[in-house]
């Protein structure tokens, strides 16, 4: 139990600092893979609920659809924020 | 920046003291499930059995959402195929055969999240997006037109999509042939074939599910990976 509280914990901390650096990032292909590790974090946490089909649909959609869309996406504009 | 802190030193607390991870007892509904699921669906899988039977018809409509989305976003894109052709060339032959491997991974561990997804979690939409993310790497590694050239239309794509939910549509609507409420599982499908469980039609619904995510969403990548200059006036790709 204080091993899930602890996992809890940490993983949402990590997704903190994701959430933090992927919105401050100028190279918007950095801010792509800061946002995948976010998900990651989230999906950490979402397994530590004991949620698996959440899990599942989770990581499928928002670590690998979304971040190969937003990567066809900025290939089509400008890599760097001004 | 103090209220920030005070939020989440407060989350924390909240977290230790009340646990969300192990709730300390059932609500009726919830028992209900655990208790019926394996009767009334043949299916061991409640999440499967509430999405699929219990409100089956919920998710249909939820598919079909969906449908009319990818459906929307294709027709914005225009349809040159000949702008794709032009880009042949794709990456290094070290990333070509790492991809290989990588997306044969990808896509065993989706068919096992798509065609297990009645017996343990998992289910058609996770493994289907699985398949997607897998031909999402391969389309930029490869090259749109190399694909094209093999045969892998988007126009074929978008046929299977449509023939999976036309397939999807007549599992739900054949009990009404003989009677029974649309969406019926147990009552009008068998719950295991050849000793096989395939817990009714939530097996053919989770296969035919995943068919049409996985080729729609593959479809949307083959028309994201045409060159911006291809919509530029077109002739100087």
């Amino acid at each position: 139990m204080i091993a899930s509280i602890l996992l809890l914990i940490i993983a949402s901390l990590l997704s903190l600092f994701f959430v933090y650096m992927a919105v401050t990032e100028k190279d918007l292909l950095k801010a792509v893979a800061y946002s995948a590790g976010q998900s990651i974090t989230y999906s950490i946490l979402l397994q530590a609920m004991s949620t698996p089909d959440i899990v599942m649909t989770y990581v499928a959609v928002s670590v690998g659809l979304y971040s190969a869309l937003l990567v066809f996406v900025i290939s089509k504009t400008e890599r760097f924020e001004r | 920046m103090l209220l920030f802190t005070a939020t989440l030193i407060a989350s924390f607390t909240a977290t230790i003291i009340l646990n969300p991870a192990t709730p300390s007892e059932l609500k009726e509904l919830a028992k209900y499930y655990v208790l019926n699921t394996i009767n009334e669906t043949a299916s061991p899988e409640a999440v499967t059995a509430i999405v699929w039977d219990y409100r089956g018809l919920d998710t249909i409509y939820e598919t079909l959402v969906l449908y009319l989305a990818i459906v929307g976003g294709l027709a914005i894109f225009k349809m040159s195929e000949e702008a794709l052709l032009k880009t042949r060339i794709g990456l290094t032959l070290l990333t070509k055969t790492s991809t290989k491997i990588i997306a044969l991974l990808i896509t065993s561990i989706a068919a096992a999240i798509a065609f297990h997804g009645h017996l343990s979690p998992g289910g058609g939409f996770p493994g289907g997006s699985a398949v997607a993310v897998a031909s999402m790497i391969i389309i930029p590694v490869f090259a749109a037109g190399t694909l094209i050239e093999k045969g892998i239309s988007s126009t074929k794509l978008v046929a299977i999509r449509g023939a999976a939910l036309t397939a999807l549509g007549l599992v739900a609507l054949l009990p009404v042939v003989r009677g029974f409420e649309i969406v019926t599982n147990q009552k009008f499908y068998p719950a295991s074939i050849l000793g096989l469980p395939i817990s009714g039609s939530l097996s053919l619904y989770n296969l035919l599910e995943s068919l049409a995510v996985a080729s729609g969403f593959t479809a949307v990548a083959l028309y994201l990976s045409i060159p911006e200059e291809a919509y530029k006036g077109g002739s100087s790709a």
